[in-house]
């Protein structure tokens, strides 16, 4: 007694979708047998009517938090480029006092030099986080984006070498006050990261 | 789905896109954000989910416009480099949440490769519509099935963006299939 054989359901579909034409058995099979024609003919039918579902209507506005993250990114990327100058000519500035007075180091040079070590660390420790790999939930994002403005306004003061000569305290002052904002910031992260379990 | 922007229009548009014109971005997302929240919605399972894949694309649109190379470069249209990288993104999250929502399916085994049902199946039909059928198979079957035969994606090309092999596609498509045809009986309602 000769068992009947039909289609598989993976050769039915290949032969739909022109998938090397399915094989030459299954297409004569189909050409030969009502059942399996039926069901290719079905299967057309399920695919031009998965393709006529209406579109979703989007329930809330996503654009303020994409455009808040992609800012932040690119005001962070900024500050990264922007506090490796920063660095340089703090070291700069360091390097003229103490080529000007070898023999003694003072205890503001000391202090900024602690300052502006912990504002590395910290930057360390940011970047670590990838901040440029995370999406930002809308609230997040303005309050990181908030924080980087202030590390920007920092920066700027930073970048006047001049005041260095002028008032040393200040300048370490700046430096700290960085490496606390790189802190908030590493904070911000790091407590998303745990809710979201990342 | 098509590119709902004309070339000549998407060119510009890109050009003042990539020198960072938020206003530019923003006509960007406004263009393709309901292609790509459907697409969304289709591969994840919840509103919340494909609202996080809405938002992850665009953020992501917006850093790597740069590197698309345009039709002319051989990037293919702005909608096939946005639609992959949603795609992408919502494969992400099957990997990342570690979801096996798939392997109720392939315990099914033997159906989908010993020989087309042509008659009804056992299981009473539920005949429901297409769109809750659609919505009741797991989340990654149901990708397999929006991906192939929506968008047009090969087996090649969900295998990669999958991360599984291309028999691996084609016995997802071949079971949900089944499934679906369990479900919308022997017509197909809409």
């Amino acid at each position: 007694m000769s068992e009947i054989r039909h289609g598989t359901m993976e050769e039915l579909l290949a032969l739909r979708d022109g998938e090397g034409g399915g094989s030459a058995w299954v297409r004569g099979h189909v050409a030969a047998c009502a059942a399996c024609a039926a069901e290719l003919e079905r299967l057309e039918q399920v695919r031009s009517q998965l393709r006529a579902l209406p579109p979703f209507a989007v329930p809330r506005d996503r654009w303020p938090a994409v455009r808040a993250s992609f800012v932040a990114e690119r005001r962070r990327r900024r500050l990264v480029r922007w506090s490796g100058v920063l660095a340089a000519a703090a070291a700069l500035v360091l390097t003229f006092a103490v080529l000007r007075h070898p023999q003694a180091i003072s205890p503001e040079d000391v202090a900024l030099q602690q300052a502006m070590a912990e504002s590395a660390t910290m930057e360390q420790v940011f970047q670590s986080l990838h901040p440029d790999r995370r999406a930002l939930s809308g609230q997040t994002a303005t309050v990181v984006a908030e924080l980087e403005d202030q590390l920007a306004q920092v920066d700027a003061s930073l970048n006047d070498t001049v005041a260095y000569r002028r008032d040393p305290e200040q300048v370490a002052a700046l430096w700290k006050q960085r490496a606390g904002l790189l802190s908030a910031l590493v904070d911000v992260h790091e407590t998303r990261a745990t809710i979201a379990g990342l | 789905m098509a590119d709902t922007l004309p070339l000549a229009e998407a060119r510009s548009l890109v050009a003042r896109a990539r020198s960072g014109d938020l206003a530019a971005l923003e006509q960007l997302y406004r263009t393709y954000e309901g292609p790509v929240y459907t697409l969304a919605r289709r591969l994840t399972h919840s509103e919340d989910d494909a609202e996080d894949v809405l938002q992850d694309t665009f953020l992501e649109v917006c850093r790597s416009l740069k590197q698309w190379r345009g039709e002319e470069g051989g990037g293919g249209t702005l909608w096939g480099w946005i639609r992959t990288i949603a795609a992408s993104k919502a494969m992400m999250r099957y990997r990342r949440e570690k979801l096996r929502e798939w392997e109720p399916l392939e315990e099914e085994g033997a159906a989908a490769g010993s020989g087309v049902a042509v008659s009804a199946p056992e299981d009473v039909p539920l005949k429901m519509d297409l769109e809750a059928a659609l919505a009741r198979l797991p989340e990654r079957s149901r990708a397999v099935v929006w991906l192939h035969d929506v968008e047009g994606y090969t087996h090649e090309e969900i295998a990669e963006l999958m991360g599984m092999t291309t028999s691996f596609s084609k016995s997802q498509l071949a079971r949900a299939h089944e499934r679906l045809r369990q479900w919308l009986g022997a017509g197909v309602g809409a």
